[in-house]
């Protein structure tokens, strides 16, 4: 198997305004979202990325999916570095995380073929593409509905579905069954072993250990910023459940970066 | 390129599927006809009630008085002296529109009358009026003019051009034009840049706050691709939504000149090469102004802070567009031409007076493209910054 995406001492810091700290109740002026943070993902699996909230997860994919630049570190995804060809990066990835937002004016319908334009995929593979993900996930029957009419599931649905027009060998989805039912939660994680199986290799945070333990070939633990653990998950689970080695290394690191 | 098309045709999409947005552009453009048509149609009635003939009742009426008001068209009902009760009766139930009243023998009292002396009170007319009804609130405001003026006429010591009515030497045409220099420029300006604004606030800070500009950049754009095509469609609509509103002040003027046929304002005196150059100024003057509020709109974090952003550049623009109407004719150095903004107001007075030099514009028109390339090159700079883009 070979490594398809090397993430190398990924480092990112956000100085916080006044405002900020006062909401988070802190005195610290920066804070480090992602601390020296390296892990390898292979050709072909789910790496999954567990930790808790604000443990610097989202960050961490922000910084491979090139939205914000790394203080210190890089990736190379497929070959192109995240900190000196970006565009091309975005070009290989499909990126989902819910920052990111469909214009409400629109219907699903137009905004895949707009996103197909952008990716520049000829109209005849698009149309057809189009016509499975919608099928699958439900889409065809509120294609033609603007996106502010649907609902959080359907608007994550077809966020998940554009974010992929072009087909991406690599996909970072950011905690994508957030917000779903557990129907449309199978949806998706049905989707992403069959991605799985077409050879496409993912990557997704999560702070659900079931989802962890059914989907990733490997996961890493990030606590505060630090990948403090990385491995398969047979390695990881060999002597405790999932959820105990978390809590094992919560409490071993948790209360220094504090 | 093919992207800047696609982000261009998005845009388009947007703007001309939207019902709401299409009505609040066109709906300026309507308030301005019906506004200035509306304030016209008002100076014209005060200045001249035409085809109403007024009803004047007069006591005493002196024949040098009858014959003043009858140069202006009044003509007076001559009535006697035991006839005031009734003629106040039919003006209270709107039978007439003014009742007069002179002492007796009025020409001989005015010309008695001292005023070196100023022995004994001047010779007094009563005025009846209703001002509540417009014709006889009129009638009277005129009649107190024509007597004042008959009165200054009466110590006359000197005349300015008695019998020459023709003594304004200028052409239709160039009181069309003075007037229209003066205020098209100062308008089309200011309606060109609040178009702008309202679409780029819309399309540029409105995207950011809802985070689907954030999705557009995770995609392979090229930023400055993004930069491009959002100006470029800004541009595009601002430039018709100026036209809309051009075309209706273009419109409403002669209506806001006075009585629409009279032919003070004859938008036919430009030759298609002044509106040739006249649409290229507009074409690239937006371009400035959509780059300076797409800068503007990018750094705002919300749509009321870019609203408050923008305010300074809504100032500075009608500063400049004031600029337009003073300064007596505009500067006939490039040098002037290739301020941005200023020099494209200059340009614009300079077309509608008639009175411009093609390099200038030319001048103007190459300084605003050259400005837009460098706000386009910021507003990438700025799409490229996490900063800008991404912070909370
Ligand atoms: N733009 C920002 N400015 C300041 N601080 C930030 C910013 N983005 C993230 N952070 C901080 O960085 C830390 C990590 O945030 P991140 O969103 O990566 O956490 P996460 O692991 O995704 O958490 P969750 O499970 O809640 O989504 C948090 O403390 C967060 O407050
Ligand atoms: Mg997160």
């Amino acid at each position: 198997m070979n490594v398809i995406l090397k993430a190398d001492g990924l480092t990112k810091t956000f100085s916080l305004s006044a405002k900020q700290q006062k909401l988070q109740n802190t005195k610290k002026k920066v804070i480090t979202a992602a601390d020296h943070v390296s892990f390898e993902a292979y050709n072909g699996e789910i790496f999954g990325l567990l930790g808790p909230n604000g443990a610097g997860k989202t960050t961490t994919l922000r910084m491979l999916a090139t939205i914000i630049k790394a203080d210190e570190g890089d990736a190379v995804v497929d070959g192109s570095s995240i900190k000196s060809e970006p565009d091309t990066v975005r070009s290989k990835i499909g990126f989902l995380t819910s920052e990111l937002k469909l214009e409400d004016f629109f219907t699903p319908n137009y905004l895949f073929d707009f996103f197909s334009k952008i990716h520049h995929i000829d109209p005849v593979t698009s149309q057809e593409r189009k016509r499975k993900l919608f099928e699958k996930f439900g889409i065809d029957k509120f294609a033609e509905v603007k996106v502010a009419n649907l609902s959080t599931g359907m608007k994550q649905k077809t966020s998940l579905v554009v974010s992929i027009v072009h087909d991406p060998n690599i996909i970072i989805f950011d905690e994508p069954t957030n917000g779903l039912d557990v129907i449309t939660a199978k949806v998706v994680t049905d989707f992403l072993l069959e991605l799985k199986e077409q050879g496409k290799t993912i990557i997704l945070s999560t702070h659900i250990f079931s989802l962890v333990e059914k989907l990733c070939d490997r996961a890493g633990i990030i606590i505060d910023g630090k990948m403090v653990a990385c491995d398969t998950l047979a390695n990881l689970t060999a002597e405790k459940p999932l959820e105990d080695i978390f809590f094992d290394l919560y409490s071993e690191n948790a209360g220094g970066a504090e | 390129m093919k992207n800047i098309i696609t982000i261009m045709s998005k845009e388009f999409t947007r703007f001309f599927t939207d019902k709401r947005m299409v009505l609040m552009t066109i709906l300026p453009a309507v308030l301005i006809y019906v506004v200035y048509t509306f304030m016209g149609t008002m100076m014209a009635r005060v200045v001249l009630p035409d085809e109403y003939a007024t009803r004047v009742f007069a006591v005493n009426a002196p024949a040098s008085i009858t014959q003043v008001l009858q140069a202006a068209d009044i003509r007076i009902e001559n009535i006697g002296a035991n006839e005031t009760p009734e003629a106040k009766e039919r003006l209270i139930n709107k039978e007439a529109d003014l009742l007069m009243i002179f002492p007796a023998d009025f020409d001989a009292l005015v010309e008695v009358y001292d005023l070196q002396t100023a022995a004994g009170p001047a010779p007094n007319i009563e005025m009846y009026f209703l001002s509540t009804e417009p014709n006889s609130a009129t009638a009277y405001h005129q009649i107190t003019a024509i007597l004042d003026l008959y009165e200054t006429s009466l110590v006359n010591k000197f005349d300015i051009n008695r019998d020459n009515t023709n003594a304004d030497l200028a052409t239709a045409e160039d009181v069309a034009a003075s007037i229209i220099s003066m205020i098209m420029p100062m308008l089309l300006f200011i309606f060109l840049f609040s178009g702008c604004m309202g679409l780029a606030l819309e399309s540029i800070t409105g995207e950011k706050e809802r985070g689907t500009l954030a999705t557009l950049l995770v995609s392979p754009l090229k930023r400055s691709e993004l930069a491009i095509g959002k100006i470029l469609s800004l541009a595009v609509l601002s430039f018709l939504s100026g036209l809309v509103t051009a075309i209706a002040t273009i419109l409403a003027l002669p209506n806001l000149m006075g009585g629409g046929t009279d032919g003070m304002v004859d938008v036919n005196i430009y030759s298609i090469t002044d509106y040739i150059l006249l649409a290229l100024i507009i074409l690239t003057v937006l371009l400035v102004m959509v780059a300076m509020v797409s800068i503007v709109s990018a750094f705002a974090k919300t749509l009321k802070e870019a609203g408050q952003a923008t305010m300074p550049l809504m100032i500075v623009v009608m500063l400049v567009g004031v600029s337009g109407m003073f300064g007596g004719g505009v500067p006939t150095e490039p040098f002037y031409y290739m301020i941005p903004l200023y020099g494209s107001v200059q340009s614009m007075s300079g077309i509608f007076s008639l009175e411009y030099s093609t390099v200038n514009i030319i001048v103007a028109c190459i300084s605003n493209l050259v400005f837009a390339c460098i706000g386009g090159y910021i507003l990438t700079k700025m799409f490229n910054s996490e900063k800008v883009m991404f912070s909370k």
